[in-house]
C-alpha cells in the first residue's frame, strides 16, 4: 500500500505530460514571460519606481514555474494511443527474425 | 519539456533571457531622460601647512587645505534608474613644461572632497545607522524617486582631504582651479561621468569650474603673514 503510494508521488515529482501537453508548456512558458517581462517595464517605466519593476517581474515570474512546471491535468488532455502488446492483432502477417543467420518463424 | 525538471530547466532559462532584455532596456531608457546639471563653486579659504603623511613619518610636506562654497542642481541626474550619485571637487593646475621634453601637457589633479547622495531605493544600502535612515528615509515622503536630493548648497565647506604634490611642495602655485564632478551609478546600466560634450539630450555641466586662485604661501603661526 505504501508502495503504491509512493509511486504516486513518484509520478507527480516526475511530472510527465503528453506531447500536445509539451507544445502547450512551450507557447505557455514563452507567452507569459514576454508578459512579464513587458508589464515589469513599463509600470517601472510610467511610475519612475524600479524596486517596483523587480517585484512584478520576480513575481510574475514564480506565477509562471507555478503554471508551467506542475503535471496538471490540462497538459495531459491528449494521451498518447499505444499499440497492444504482442503485435498479433494483424491476421496473417508473418515476421521473419533472423538472428544469427539462422531464421526464426514467428506464429 | 517532457517532466518537471525540464521544465524547471527551460523557463528558468527563458527567465534569464527576459531579465538580460528588460535591464537592457532599462538601459537605453536612460538616453529619454534630459540631463541639465549645473554648478557654481568658489574658494572662500586657503591654506598651505606643512605636515607629514602620517604620524611615525619621517617625511616633511606641504599640504593644501581649501575651503570652497558650492551650489549645485544635479536633481535632472535622478531618474527611476539611479541608485546612487558620486560627485566630488578637484584642484587641479597645470604643471609647468620641463626640461627638453617640452609639450609636456600635464594637469595635476587631486580630489579635496566628495560625497554620496542615494536614490530612496538604495536607502537601505547607505553608509548610515539606523536612526539616520529612520530619518532620511522619512525626507523623502514615500517618493521612488527624490530628484531635491540633487540639489546641493554648501557655504564654506571643508575640505575631506588635504592635498599636496609628489614633490612635496605646493605653497605659492599658481593657476589653480577648483572643478565639480559626478559619477551616476546605474541600478542597470553603465557608468557615466559629467560630460565634456553635449549628447542629445544629455546636456555639459554649465559652469562647474572656479575661477582661477593661487595657492599661499605657508601660513606662519603669526597671522600676518598667513592668507
Amino acid at each position: 500500500m505504501a508502495d503504491q503510494l509512493l509511486e504516486q508521488v513518484r509520478d507527480l515529482v516526475d511530472g510527465q505530460i503528453d506531447f500536445e501537453g509539451q507544445r502547450l508548456a512551450e507557447i505557455l512558458a514563452t507567452l507569459l514571460l514576454s508578459i512579464v517581462g513587458a508589464v515589469s517595464f513599463l509600470v517601472g517605466f510610467f511610475l519612475q519606481d524600479i524596486s517596483l519593476a523587480l517585484k512584478i517581474g520576480l513575481g510574475g515570474t514564480a506565477l509562471t514555474f507555478l503554471v508551467i512546471v506542475p503535471p496538471w491535468p490540462f497538459f495531459n488532455q491528449h494521451p498518447v494511443k499505444w499499440l497492444p502488446v504482442g503485435g498479433s492483432s494483424i491476421p496473417g502477417g508473418h515476421q521473419n527474425i533472423i538472428i544469427d543467420e539462422k531464421t526464426l518463424v514467428e506464429r | 519539456m517532457y517532466n518537471s525538471l525540464t521544465r524547471i530547466q527551460n523557463v528558468f532559462g527563458f527567465f534569464t533571457t527576459v531579465a538580460f532584455v528588460v535591464g537592457a532596456i532599462i538601459a537605453a531608457s536612460d538616453f529619454t531622460a534630459p540631463r541639465t546639471p549645473s554648478a557654481s563653486i568658489k574658494p572662500t579659504n586657503v591654506q598651505v601647512v606643512k605636515g607629514r603623511p602620517h604620524y611615525y613619518s619621517s617625511k616633511r610636506e606641504e599640504y593644501a587645505i581649501i575651503k570652497f562654497s558650492l551650489d549645485a542642481d544635479l536633481s535632472s541626474l535622478f531618474t527611476w534608474n539611479t541608485k546612487q550619485l558620486f560627485v566630488y571637487v578637484t584642484a587641479e593646475w597645470p604643471a609647468p613644461p620641463s626640461g627638453a621634453a617640452d609639450g609636456t601637457n600635464q594637469t595635476n589633479k587631486a580630489v579635496i572632497w566628495d560625497t554620496i547622495i542615494t536614490s530612496p531605493s538604495s536607502d537601505h544600502l547607505a553608509n548610515i545607522g539606523p536612526a539616520t535612515l529612520k530619518k532620511l528615509r522619512k525626507s523623502a515622503a514615500g517618493k521612488s524617486i527624490d530628484p531635491s536630493r540633487g540639489k546641493l548648497s554648501l557655504k564654506n565647506q571643508r575640505p575631506k582631504y588635504q592635498i599636496t604634490h609628489p614633490s612635496g611642495k605646493v605653497a605659492n602655485t599658481e593657476d589653480v582651479t577648483l572643478h565639480v564632478h559626478y559619477n551616476v551609478q546605474p541600478w542597470v546600466g553603465m557608468l557615466t561621468w559629467n560630460q565634456d560634450v553635449d549628447f542629445a539630450l544629455w546636456k555639459q555641466m554649465a559652469r562647474g569650474i572656479s575661477k582661477v586662485f593661487q595657492l599661499p604661501a605657508i601660513k606662519k603661526k603669526d597671522e600676518a603673514k598667513g592668507k
